[in-house]
Parts: structure tokens; sequence; C-alpha cells
């Protein structure tokens, strides 16, 4: 009952913060400089011409009528239209999208695989932990975008391993139900296509997952390396638990907490990086989009891009909130 | 002294004598780059089915011979010697063989329950990962006085109170029958009353399951109540050894016969300076040759400086590890000349003139997150206290009274919701922490923490200042130039003093100041509070949840019960001849040698939701129906008319003040 009460009361507080968030959108949109009429019929265009798009705009109703009218708007899927592609925002977004959320959710996958890996072989001392972790260290600490180029360079243009831009290398590619290459490759039972996704996938996502999974590490590592000092580790070795049972069946749930905040915030990175990664592999995602958005002052897909990545953001950290209670019985209380 | 065993005595499974031994174990880690010489050269045996309490000051070794024998020292140990258990060598042993004695024979209580336990994991999945099963589990939890333990399994430990989390660390300890149980402090962080309670349980633990109970303890008093021979350690080896009576009531080692005589107990002689150890425990990092004990010792000759004396018999089956002969040692008063300080002075009260006044104060606070799960903490229920110039008054109850809140309040460190404090004189009374470390910024300099109190003064004035506080509490003026960190325990809470009365306050706060200290340093810390509230002619709040520190600190003690004043008078009629049930059953539960406890049941109601009427009336064996009427109005009463002795309560004869009973000092 309590867990139900906690998840409602996170899903309230998301409802919040995308509002808030709807509203200082609208907000900027309105301080900009840029006429949307002006925008969409161009400088020739007659005074009651501009009067009448205004009225069918709503531009000339008090401002509070127009916001609600924008987010009723968002309730239903409107972001309104883009200056430049003449499509609603949301179904250039639709098609831009699964492009991106492959190439994060693997990016994310790639910095837990490696953070975790990271975090164990440094708390148990495996050799070559030290290796592993120099090695992390510095991709981390170069730019996003100069790993991608150095990758190019490396592992396309030296070694021929990986494809250099783009999603896929198959003409006939199928499209659909999800839009992510690798999973609607099994889904047709086209292996090949899967396999050569992953190949496109691997040297942008890992470009993007580096620093967030040395973040993420190095807070895992710390916690286990904390709780493994603790009174209750001491208890359980008392009862005769092993190291491998103390590691995984008491340790673990009470370390993770602040590796799970840590990934949360990483993955507001994480977009930033994505957004800066699909101009290097030419990635068709919400990169690109944004990038062709920016420089014509298209203010509905701008918006239509923060909206959307903003909302992931709380989503995901509203997630984490609900695996912390899930971890840590106190949190709930 | 080991009477050596042959190993087929030990290995075979019936007829064994001896659980566990010791065989001139040395232990030495490194700490920051110092070696520690925890451990040096102690043997001992721990007989099938005894209870062996080993008693010693903090840094005497005495946890670290316990987590040897359970052979968790630590990789970075240097260790010669062993330490066996049903014959297996934990120091030689393999990680596999020495999880196979612990799983088959060993079983550990820690201090804190809290911490203790996995608080992630249900405590019925934490017995059974000892137990094997959960029907043992359960078994178990009943077995150690777990109620209502069906549905406990599946609590978290953060739902269960202290006394409650600790039945669940030693339902742990038991599962699987061990030969021994080593009990590492399982009551320091208990409440006296869950104290009584813990203990009994392990005796009978013992009686029934007829396991070995290794019960290392600070405290003479919990030995003396458990333990059937006492082990004294001192600086990693062994003092002396034998009979609890022997060693308690009829100490042979000069150490043991100071820790005694400095011990607090409710017999003390309140109306002289406290007996203390002269000088300090010495440091691990640093073991001189000869007797560690020689440069505190009264008796100590030049031979003790070089020889290190070993454990040899005194009387029958009493071990004693001093050269000295047996009756030079007990003629002799061990204390040292700084102990037989005169007469103090009594301080000078003004009854006219109160320094501190609370007027039904009432203070509460919100717990729990979220919206609308807040609940409301009762911390202070109504609590109307005065204390006079140059007076001392002890708050004394157990944890959840409030009694560590009235004194925030009265610091101005909290604000009352409702009722009146009042302070005579405007400067603000000054605070005394319980943990002197934390309560020291640890990058200033001592000399910068108690200039910053007199920031005014120039320069000179100020280092003048400082220096004269320094030698106020007994520290050189060499102590300004050094960190929090570079002081001992005992030093750092003489700091703290200085720092409060650098500037004279009207009234000085102590908090629980002496408990996280050893029983010698303990007794210096409180005949210095007494000198300077003598010669400052200040008045005194002090808090503290041991009556025996309480009626040695205070003129008057008033005993607090969930947020209230349950009783109140003067220090020796409370402690001799308590009027309320629940200070009987207060001063009852004090561990002491040659004293059995009435034990209290219960725990303490939680401030969350004090019982209505007398929030005693759960515990309290006098309770009648009436006490539970939440029309009940309880107040505190005149006794006798007198002004002195108050107590709430419906069932008391107020008509007269019981005589105060002088308890005759025990054990020395």
């Amino acid at each position: 009952m309590t867990q139900v009460r906690f998840v409602g009361q996170r899903f309230a507080a998301m409802v919040i913060i995308v509002l808030a968030l709807a509203a200082a959108v609208f907000a900027l949109q309105k301080m900009s400089p840029l006429d949307p009429v002006h925008a969409r019929l161009g400088g020739q265009a007659s005074q009651g011409a501009i009067a009448a798009e205004r009225h069918a705009l709503g531009l000339d109703k008090p401002i509070v009528t127009q916001f609600g009218h924008y987010l009723a708007g968002l309730v239903h899927g409107d972001l309104g239209d883009s200056y430049r592609t003449r499509r609603p925002v949301t179904t250039d977004l639709l098609a831009y999208v699964p492009a991106t959320a492959e190439l994060a959710a693997s990016g994310l996958i790639i910095a837990l695989v490696l953070a975790i890996a990271f975090a164990f072989a440094s708390t148990l001392r495996v050799p070559g932990a030290a290796l592993f972790r120099l090695g992390l260290m510095l991709g981390a600490s170069v730019p996003t975008f100069l790993l991608g180029v150095f990758g190019i360079l490396l592992f396309y243009q030296h070694f021929g391993w990986l494809p250099a831009s783009g999603r896929t290398s198959i003409g006939n590619a199928p499209t659909g139900p999800t839009h992510l290459l690798t999973l609607d490759g099994l889904l047709h039972g086209r292996p090949d296509v899967t396999w050569d996704a992953i190949k496109h996938l691997l040297m942008p996502a890992t470009a993007i997952a580096l620093g967030p999974a040395v973040a993420i590490g190095r807070v895992l590592r710390s916690s286990l390396e904390g709780e493994l000092g603790s009174d209750y580790v001491r208890t359980a070795r008392a009862k005769g638990r092993s190291e491998r049972q103390i590691l995984l069946g008491h340790v673990v749930r009470n370390a993770i907490g602040a590796a799970v905040s840590m990934t949360g915030l990483q993955v507001g990175l994480m977009f930033a990086g994505v957004l800066v990664v699909e101009q290097v592999f030419g990635w068709p995602g919400l990169g690109l989009y944004i990038a062709e958005s920016i420089p014509v002052a298209d203010f509905p897909a701008i918006a239509g891009v923060t909206l959307l990545l903003g909302s992931a953001y709380v989503v995901i950290n509203a997630a984490v909130d609900v695996i912390q209670a899930a971890a840590d019985p106190r949190i709930r209380v | 002294m080991s009477a050596q065993l042959a190993p087929e005595d030990v290995l075979t499974d019936e007829g064994y004598a001896v659980v566990a031994t010791a065989e001139d174990l040395h232990v030495t880690f490194r700490r920051n780059g110092k070696a520690i010489h925890a451990l040096r050269g102690i043997s001992l045996e721990i007989r099938r089915g005894e209870i062996l309490g080993l008693v010693g000051e903090s840094g005497s070794g005495k946890s670290v011979l316990g987590l040897t024998l359970l052979g968790l020292h630590g990789a970075g140990a240097t260790i010669s010697g062993r330490a066996t258990v049903r014959g297996r060598d934990m120091v030689s042993a393999t990680d596999a063989e020495r999880r196979e004695v612990r799983i088959a024979h060993l079983g550990a209580v820690f201090q804190d329950p809290m911490t203790s336990l996995n608080p992630t994991m249900r405590v019925g999945r934490q017995v059974a990962e000892a137990a094997g099963s959960d029907e043992e589990a359960l078994r178990l939890l009943r077995l150690v006085g777990v109620p209502e333990a069906e549905s406990r399994m599946s609590a978290f430990p953060h739902e269960l109170s202290g006394g409650l989390r600790q039945r669940v660390m030693i339902a742990m300890a038991v599962a699987g029958n061990p030969d021994l149980v080593i009990a590492d402090e399982p009551t320091t962080a208990l409440d006296v009353t869950v104290q009584a309670q813990v203990l009994r349980l392990l005796r009978t633990l013992r009686d029934e399951l007829g396991c070995s109970v290794l019960m290392i303890t600070h405290d003479l008093g919990v030995a003396a109540q458990i333990a059937d021979r006492v082990a004294v350690m001192y600086a990693g080896r062994l003092a002396e050894l034998g009979e609890s009576d022997a060693v308690l009531r009829n100490s042979a080692h000069p150490y043991t016969l100071g820790l005694m005589r400095s011990r607090l107990t409710l017999g003390v002689d309140r109306s002289r300076a406290l007996p203390a150890l002269a000088g300090e425990v010495p440091s691990p990092a640093a073991p001189q040759p000869g007797c560690a004990f020689s440069p505190r010792c009264s008796v100590a000759g030049p031979d003790c400086v070089e020889t290190s004396p070993e454990p040899v018999e005194v009387e029958p089956g009493h071990h004693s590890a001093c050269l000295r002969p047996l009756a030079v040692v007990r003629r002799t008063d061990t204390m040292g000349p700084a102990v037989l300080t005169a007469r103090a002075e009594p301080a000078r009260i003004d009854q006219d003139t109160a320094a501190l006044s609370l007027r039904s104060v009432v203070k509460t606070f919100g717990v729990g997150k979220g919206f609308g799960r807040k609940r409301t903490l009762h911390a202070l229920r109504g609590v109307s206290l005065q204390i006079a110039q140059g007076e001392s008054v002890a708050l004394v109850g157990e944890s959840g009274s409030g009694k560590s809140t009235l004194l925030r309040v009265a610091a101005g460190l909290e604000a009352a919701d409702s009722g009146e404090v009042e302070l005579s004189g405007g400067s603000r009374p000054q605070m005394v922490f319980q943990d002197s470390g934390a309560s020291l910024t640890p990058w200033m300099t001592v000399e910068q923490i108690l200039g910053e109190r007199v920031r005014d003064l120039g320069r000179a004035a100020r280092a003048a200042k400082v220096r004269e506080a320094l030698s106020l509490v007994g520290l050189p003026a060499e102590v300004g130039a050094a960190r929090a960190t570079q002081l001992s325990g005992g030093q750092r809470q003489r700091v703290c003093l200085a720092r409060a009365t650098i500037v004279p306050p009207p009234v000085l706060l102590c908090d629980e100041p002496t408990s996280a200290l050893d029983v010698s340093l303990a007794a210096s810390v409180i005949n210095l509070i007494a000198r300077l509230r003598r010669e400052l002619g200040m008045s005194v709040l002090f808090v503290t949840h041991d009556l025996s520190v309480a009626r040695v600190v205070a003129d008057r003690i008033a005993v607090m019960y969930l947020g209230q004043i349950v009783e109140i008078g003067a220090s020796d009629r409370v402690t001799s001849a308590p009027l309320h049930p629940y200070t009987r059953s207060l001063v009852s539960a004090v561990p002491d040698v040659g004293l059995t406890p009435v034990i209290l049941p219960g725990e303490p109601a939680s401030p969350l939701n004090p019982p209505s009427g007398c929030a005693f009336h759960p515990r309290c064996a006098d309770a009648t129906e009436s006490c539970r009427d939440t029309e009940l109005g309880l107040r505190l009463q005149r006794v006798a008319n007198d002004d002195v002795d108050r107590v709430a309560c419906i069932n008391i004869d107020l008509s007269h003040v019981p005589t105060p009973v002088y308890i005759t000092p025990k054990g020395a």
C-alpha cells in the first residue's frame, strides 16, 4: 500500500514538473523576437492576411488563453507545425525519435555494463582492474565528438571493422513495428539487420557511454567499498556467509542507491552527448533534426524537442526514485 | 596458565572441557601508517558452558580478541600465537575453514543492533540465513522473546525497537546451537531497563542451550551480573582472571582495584571528588617495556618498568599479572596521591534566584516524508523546571524521554512550541556534548576554537584568556596549538569545557559528556565539571541516562518519561528511596556487583503515540484502571509539603518523604 502511494506521489510530482517545463518553453517562445506569422507568411504578406493569420493562430487572444490552448494541444499530442518542414512537429518527432531512442538506450546499457564491470573489478581487486580503469578514464576525459572522430579514424578508416555513419547499410531494412532496427530485425526474422544495426550503434553509443560509465562506476565502487566495511557485513561474515553471498545478497542492494541517482543525472548529460554524436556519425535522429531547426529559428520544432527530452529526463528520474524506494525500505517510511 | 589440552580432549564431540583458547596471542595491525599493538601476548581459555566476562577500557584489545576468535581480524593484521575454537586455530585456518567453524560452532552479537543488521533485508531472512530455514528462524525469534514473531519475520530492522533488534541479533547468534557466542558490548547501546532484559535473556539461553558466552564489556557492573568468570585486560595483556566474585570483590591486580574504586555506583561518596585513576590508558601505537600499568600504579617499583609480569595463580583459580605480593597490593591504596582530594567545599546555591526557568514547555516534531503522512513526535509534553543560581540538576531518562530536547530548548537551539524559557542575565548558556571529537571543528586549532568566543579582545589579551581557560580545565598551554584530532578523548572533552567556560556562562548545559569516556576519564571529567561550577558560580543542567552519574553531579535529579517529568527530588533521595514506579525500576536496573536487578517488562512506548493517562501505565506493576484515564491530567505533586520532592503518580502516599537509605559502597 505504501509503495502504491509512493509511486503515485512521484507520478504527481512528475506531472507538475512537465507542466512547469511546458510553461517555460511557452514563455521562451513568447519572448523570442521572431514573429510566427511572419515566419509562416513571409515578408510580403498583406496587413489583412497577417491579421487573418493571427486570428487563425489564436495570437490575438490573451496570453493566458493562448497558454491554455497550448497545453490543450500538448495533451492531444499537438506541438504545432514546424516552420521549416511545414509538417506537424509531432509527425517529425515520430520520424526521428526511434533512431535517437535506440542510440541513447544502447549508450545507457553500455554505460551501465562498463560501470558495473569497473566497480566490481576494483572492489574485488580483479587483476587488470587498474588497467581497465585507466582506459576508461582516458576515454571519459576526451570530449564526445573527438572520441567519435578518433573512433571513425581507427575502426572505420584504419581497420575497417565498423561503419562510420547512418543506422544501417541494408537497403530493404524492415520498418516497424518498433522502428528500432535491432528489435525490428529480430521481429521480422532478419538477424542480419540486427547485427548490422548493432555494428552501426557500437561506436556512437560507446562514445556517449564512456563519461557516464566512469561517473556511475566511481559512485558504485565507493558505495560497495563503504558497505563492505559496515557492521552488517561483519554480522554476515560472523554467520559464516561466503564473500560472494555477502556481496550479492547483502551489499549490492544497499550500495545501488547512490549509483542509481547518478545514473539519473548522467542520462541528462547523455542526451546532450547524443545530439552532438549524431552530427559526427550522420545519425538520423533528433540531433540532426534540431541542428537543422536552430539556424532557421524553427521554434515549434525546438520547443518540441526540448519538451520531449525534458519529459524523458523527468520520467527517468521518477523511475530512479521508485527503484531507490524498492531497494531501500527506509525511504518509504 | 592456559592448561595445555591434549588435542583428543578438544576434538571429541562429547566431553570437551574447553571451547576456545587464546595462546600467547599477539595481534598487530596498521592504522594510518602506525603499528597498533592491539594484543601483546594473551593466553586464556573459555570453558564449556561458562560465561566469561572480558573487561577493559577502550584500547585494551578486548574487541580484537573477540574478532580474532571469530576469524574476522582482517587481512592486514600481523598475528602470532593461536586462537582456537573447538581445537581449530582461527589464525592459521583458511577462509573456508574459518567459515565452517563460524557456521558450526560460533555465534556473534555486536554493539549496535541497528547497524549490525542489514537495513534492506527482512529480519526473518537474516535469521534464516543463520538458521537454515524459515521455520527454524521463527522458532528462534520466539525463543529469544520477540512478541508476534510471525509478523515480525517480515519486518525490516528499522521497524523494530532497539531491544527487539538486539533480540534478533541474539536469535542469529544462537542459530545452529553454537558452542560459543561472542557478545561484543551487546547492551551498551540499549537503555538500562532493556539492558537488564537482554542480560537475563543471554543467561537463560546459556542455561538452556549450554553454549559458552564471551561477554565483552567495559562495564564492570554488567560483567558482575552475567559472568561466571571475569578476565580483565589492560593494554593488550591479561591483568587478572578468576571467578567473578573473586576478581570484582577481592581484586588482586592494582588496575582492577583502581577500576573498582573509580567506578561510579549508586553508593559513591558524593561529598568528595570522585576517585579517579591517575593518567591515561597507554597508546597501543607505542607500547613500553615492562608492566603497561606501571606509570599509573602506586605500588610499582623499578622492576615493574623492566619486567612484563605474567599472570600467576594468587589464589585457587584466581590469576593476576603483578610483580608485587598480593598482600602489598591489597593493603595499599592504589589510587595514588592525586585522588585523596580534600572534602570539596559545597557549591553556593542561591535558592531565591532562578538561573533558568522553564514553564509548561511543549515541543513536537513532524516526522515522516510526503503529503499528509507526517506524524507528530511528542518530545516534550508540558515540562516545568526551575534551576537556582549555582545549582546543578540532572535530567535522567531512557531514549525518547525528551531529556536532550529539553536541553536543546534551554540552549535556544530549538524553539518551544509553547511555554516559556527564561534565563537570568543576558548571556546565553553554553553546551558540552557527548561526542567531543565531532563537536570540535577538525581544521581549527584549539586556540582558534577558544578564541572565537573572545573575538572582541586584542590579540595579546585573547591569547592570555585562552591560556587561562586551558589551565582552568587542567590542560597545558601547548594544547592551544593542537587540532582536535591530535588530542585524546579526555583532552578533547576538557577543550569543550574550556570553550564553554572561557566566558563563564550563567548555565552550563551538558549532554551526556561522559558516556563516551572510559571509567577513569569519566570520573575526572565529572570532577572537573564540579570544580568549574564551584569556581565560576555556574548552574549546571546535566543530561544523562546513567543514574549513578546523575547522583554525583547533581543536587537534584529530574526523571523524565515520554516528554514529562515524573519525579524530581534531592539526588540521594531519588536514587536511594525512589517514589515513582518508573524511577524504582530505573534504580533497580542499574547493574552492579552483588545486586540482582528487578527487571521492568516491555520497552519505552513511542513518543509518536504516548499512552493515555499516565504514559507509564502499560509497564507499571501498580497501575490501576484510573491510571489509563484520558482525563487523568496527571501533574507533579508535592511530597509532604516539601519544596524539593515532587512526583507524578496517583498511587503514592504523598504524606511523607521516605528517608534516604545510603547504600554502602560495594566491591572495594
